[in-house]
């Protein structure tokens, strides 16, 4: 009973004193000190070194993309790196291309601030901010789609363009141990700023649409951040076509209702594309924008017909929808989202009717 | 990994066994499977009728993910449901399945969604 007493105290006493030596450690030899960081050449921000430049960012409200928590595993948070940052690491390596490595672009939450560095961001990211909100509406979309509503509360407001998205934190819950971030359109108009509206179709095993599909309830708190994305119509009046399917809608939706309140008479056809009948959603919604505005179209597609009763509207592939439709030597604008094949293929059938690749604009799955 | 307690080495190695016993490589099957992704990818959701009557559906979904070996850089998300008609057998892989089976000989742990059984692999893929 002795020696084991005296075993536990000398096992504590080690522990403690190698305690001792971490922190002291780390107050004296990892202490970078402060350090700083100069923004676009014009602002310069005061911080405390040690940690990844994402963390350090956010901790001075300035917040990059990142799915993943900063775990180096999304690649979303790319900063441009000019001075400090140190030597590109090995698990930065896989997620840059030799164009990227190149131009000193780095995974910033890979980076460690340890002395003063100089980075570039789009300007736009000084507009994100961290936000509380509450859900006020769970609607069904779909079987698999569904619509949030959440009014925010601190900040009370928010400012966007519409085609932006914001960043939807999942919490942990049972099943999943820690909290994610994913990115979700914004499917309400910029008009209205005390509260946002997304679209989010159920992925089987995803984390954070099973939190919202199985778990969260009106009431409930949510976080969030934004805006970001430079998905939106350019200045021009030029016609326009568009193309989504699925989840795909957010942004349309968002932007459509922004142009009829805005008035825009801009010729704009949209094609959007869905399995079958019951994959349909917000159809009588662009009836009545058609019927708003005049040079609207809606045009939905669905690929399988066959099943969900009587369809008169058109059937097969968006791209071949777009194909019938669309002449060839159209002078205009194309605006997609959707996922990476459908992209890359309705690219294809509007380069064939003579629409150049600089006037093709994405918001691609990825 | 699944629910599977084995070290990955033995997981790797017990696939391994059984991928040769099938008169197949990691490679021949990899590439099978790329071509079912890309036919399933080409057809937007809908399903796809492959050779000896095998369908084929791909469901997108937003994000990327990484090679869990390191190294080898992100992946779509998204998965194919390859699947037998006549005897309801299915599978479902997503491209850094592909990846894994092709680089890594990698066909994931028992009760993992995406487990690739080697020998329901070559029955679905018709080959070996």
């Amino acid at each position: 009973m002795l020696s084991l007493t005296i075993a536990v105290l000398v096992i504590s006493t080690i522990s403690g004193g190698l305690a001792a030596l971490l922190v002291l450690a780390e107050r004296f030899i990892a202490n970078y000190g402060e350090c700083q960081i100069t923004i676009n050449g014009e602002k310069t921000l005061a911080a405390e070194g040690g940690r990844s430049l994402l963390e350090t960012l956010a901790s001075q409200k300035i917040f990059i993309p990142s799915a993943c928590g900063g775990r180096g595993t999304c690649a979303l948070c790319k900063v441009k790196v000019l001075e400090g940052g140190g030597p590109v690491a090995p698990t930065e390596l896989p997620l840059l291309s030799a164009d990227e490595r190149a131009a000193n672009v780095r995974i910033s939450c890979q980076v460690k601030v340890r002395n003063d560095i100089a980075i570039d961001i789009p300007p736009e990211l000084f507009s994100v901010r961290e936000y509380r909100g509450v859900v006020e509406r769970i609607r069904d979309l779909t079987h698999d789609m569904k619509e949030l509503g959440i009014r925010l509360v601190e900040p009370s407001e928010i400012s966007f363009t519409a085609g932006q998205y914001v960043q939807l934190v999942a919490p942990e819950y049972k099943g999943s141990p820690e909290p994610v971030y994913r990115a979700y359109s914004v499917s309400s108009p910029p008009s209205r700023k005390d509260a946002i509206e997304l679209i989010i179709r159920l992925v089987p095993g995803g984390i954070c649409t099973t939190w919202v599909f199985n778990h969260l309830k009106r009431g409930d708190e949510v976080r969030l951040n934004g805006p970001y994305g430079q998905f939106g119509l350019t200045e021009s009046d030029a016609e326009m076509i568009w193309i989504a399917g699925g989840s795909g809608m957010a942004p349309f939706w968002s932007i459509a209702r922004d142009m009829a309140e805005k008035g825009v008479e801009s010729k704009c056809t949209y094609f959007f594309g869905a399995l079958t009948q019951k994959d349909l959603f917000l159809v009588d919604e662009f009836r009545e924008l058609e019927r708003k505005m005049p040079g609207f179209k809606f045009i939905p597609a669905l690929s399988e017909p066959g099943e969900g009763g009587k369809w008169d509207g058109e059937t097969g592939l968006i791209t071949d929808v777009v194909g019938r439709h669309v002449e060839q030597g159209t002078v205009a604008e194309a605006y997609l989202c959707g996922s990476g094949g459908m992209i890359k293929a309705a690219c294809k059938v509007l380069e064939a009717k003579g629409i150049p690749e600089e006037r093709m604009f994405f918001d691609e799955f990825t | 990994m699944g629910t599977d307690r084995r070290p990955l080495s033995e997981i790797i190695d017990a696939d391994f066994a059984e991928v040769t016993r099938l008169g197949t490589t990691h490679e021949a099957l990899a590439l099978e499977l790329g071509r079912v992704l890309d036919a399933a990818v080409a057809a937007m959701g809908a399903a796809v009728t492959l050779g000896a009557n095998r369908t084929a559906r791909y469901r997108d979904a937003m994000g990327r993910m990484p090679c869990p070996f390191g190294g080898c850089g992100v992946f779509p998300k998204g998965e194919v449901e390859l699947s037998d008609p006549d005897t309801g057998e299915t599978i479902r892989f997503t491209p850094l399945s592909v990846h894994m089976v092709a680089e890594h000989g990698f066909y994931q742990g028992r009760g993992s969604p995406y487990r690739l059984d080697p020998a329901a692999l070559v029955r679905l893929l018709a080959t070996g």
